[in-house]
């Protein structure tokens, strides 16, 4: 008994150690803290200009933000890093979201490989050679639109990040937000 | 004589061997996808506690997409996740007992140049058991019908989420250290022992609790209410237990486990993207003293890199090594 209770003590103590990030899921709160911006600024968060940027793909052909938006209705940038949740998301994409909006140019941001031939290995591997890769070289592109694994930033012909910087999740608010789409 | 000396002692102990502490073979995590699960702890019959400690090391080798088909991991990528688990089981009656299992976790992770070594608590586990039976079912011969029934446990879990999840303020998805949910299980165990064979069979059906979300890997979004899907699991096993001279008990074991779970929701919609599916195998050593009160145990759960042997979930292999004091 004496050892139960000093056990209960010390993950008491353990639990409380750790509270910030124990506390967030063990009382889980439904508040919308997404930061305010100011709109028209250049940033990652919703209301923002996305940053412009110029990638490669995994054949070596150089993307640009701006001028891929000059013919599509929107640009949209999934972050991969070809994991199962990864694949499970695309192949939603791939399967009932990209052939409804022709006019929208999709993206896989290849965010892990690191280096062109490395990311192409790993398209073909996954079977994703139907989807262009963007392939940054440093991390600098992923910590400025804030992404992480299954992100799904979606970039209006204005270049305004629309509805969404956030997990594709089940695809819903994609389709929502390419839907509501001038 | 020698023989005849080892076989009653042998019988003697039996009673004392049966059951000796087992924990359910199966173990699984996945870093990437929360992990820090840790399996449930039971003790014997007639046993007053048991102190528990298990050291996991899991490898990661790539995995089933949600079609099941097998993938490799990238090129260049080392994923291992490790944990220590605390475990203390209690008898509050002839019939009842209930345990606490608190991993601590550490990820240690080079995908394709992405570093990440993050370590905490994982989810923490609480059980409670319902031995249906007074008596101890291992026997050693079936003379009459009544020697095969089996020992039959009744049980529920509440898994609670103390560990890193992804709605917590983390850099990316290889820091997590938990799932994030609460979750009720309700548990089945059905075991027989007629020496020197033993089979094993747990059936386990768990339910997530639906929680609010505003944030998700480090980024406050958009809240949602959130759920995973119903979990199931069965674990069947079967072991031979040979009687060393010092009396000392040697049992091996096999066990194939299926574990599954369905669609999770979001805002009451179905999100196909959290179902998985993974089956394994796994084999253990367990080596317990002559009088049962401690028990060492290695493990290796193998989970098959073929196409179908699961789906939407990492391919991994677990080591394990635990050792059992069984307070009488």
């Amino acid at each position: 008994m004496f050892f139960a209770r000093r056990l209960l003590m010390m993950v008491a103590l353990v639990l409380l150690a750790g509270c910030d990030d124990v506390m967030d899921d063990l009382t889980p709160s439904g508040e919308d803290k997404r930061p305010e911006v100011v709109f028209g600024s250049v940033g990652a968060q919703v209301g923002q200009i996305a940053p412009d940027f110029t990638l490669d793909d995994t054949l070596y052909t150089p993307y640009t933000l701006s001028t891929e938006l000059g013919g599509a209705r929107a640009v949209v940038l999934y972050f991969n890093m070809w994991c199962p949740i990864c694949d499970t998301h695309a192949n939603h994409m791939r399967q009932h979201i990209v052939p409804d909006f022709p006019t929208v140019r999709f993206f896989l941001v290849d965010y892990v490989s690191g280096s062109v031939p490395l990311s192409r290995s790993n398209q073909v591997a996954s079977g994703y050679t139907d989807f262009t890769v963007l392939v940054p070289t440093s991390d600098s592109f992923t910590k400025r639109y804030q992404a992480t694994m299954g992100s799904t930033v979606v970039i209006d012909a204005g270049g305004r990040i629309v509805r969404m910087n956030e997990d594709y999740l089940d695809g819903n608010k994609l389709r929502a937000t390419l839907e509501a789409l001038p | 004589m020698v023989a005849l000396r080892f076989s009653l002692r042998a019988i003697l102990l039996a009673g004392i061997a049966c059951g000796s502490s087992f924990t359910s073979p199966e173990s699984w995590a996945a870093s990437c996808c929360g992990g820090g699960s840790s399996s449930s702890l039971i003790m014997p019959k007639f046993s007053r506690a048991v102190m528990n400690l298990s050291v996991d090391m899991e490898n990661y080798n790539g995995f089933w997409n949600s079609q099941g088909d097998y993938r490799p991991d990238p090129k260049d990528s080392d994923l291992n996740q490790y944990r220590i688990n605390l475990g203390y089981a209690h008898r509050f009656a002839s019939r009842w007992q209930g345990s606490v299992i608190l991993p601590y976790v550490w990820n240690n992770n080079d995908y394709t140049g992405l570093i990440s070594n993050t370590r905490g608590l994982g989810d923490t586990t609480l059980n409670l058991w319902y031995e249906t039976f007074d008596k101890i079912t291992c026997v050693w011969k079936v003379r009459q019908w009544a020697d095969l029934k089996p020992a039959v446990y009744l049980g529920g879990s509440l898994t609670v989420p103390t560990g890193i999840s992804r709605f917590d303020n983390v850099a990316n998805s290889f820091d997590i250290t938990g799932r994030g949910f609460y979750r009720l299980d309700a548990n089945l165990l059905v075991e027989k022992t007629i020496y020197p064979w033993n089979a094993l069979l747990l059936l386990s059906y768990g339910k997530y609790l639906e929680r609010n979300v505003n944030r998700d890997y480090g980024n406050y979004v958009e809240p949602t209410r959130r759920q995973l899907g119903d979990r199931m699991l069965a674990t069947l096993s079967g072991g031979y237990t040979y009687f060393l001279e010092s009396m000392d008990t040697l049992t091996f074991t096999l066990a194939f486990s299926h574990l599954q779970e369905d669609d999770g929701r979001i805002d009451g919609r179905p999100d196909p993207s959290t179902r998985m599916e993974k089956n394994s195998l796994a084999g253990t050593v367990a080596w317990s003293t002559m009088d049962r009160d401690w028990i060492f145990k290695g493990t290796l759960s193998h989970a098959v890199p073929r196409n179908d042997w699961g789906e939407n979930f990492p391919v991994t292999n677990v080591l394990s090594f635990e050792v059992s004091h069984v307070l009488r």
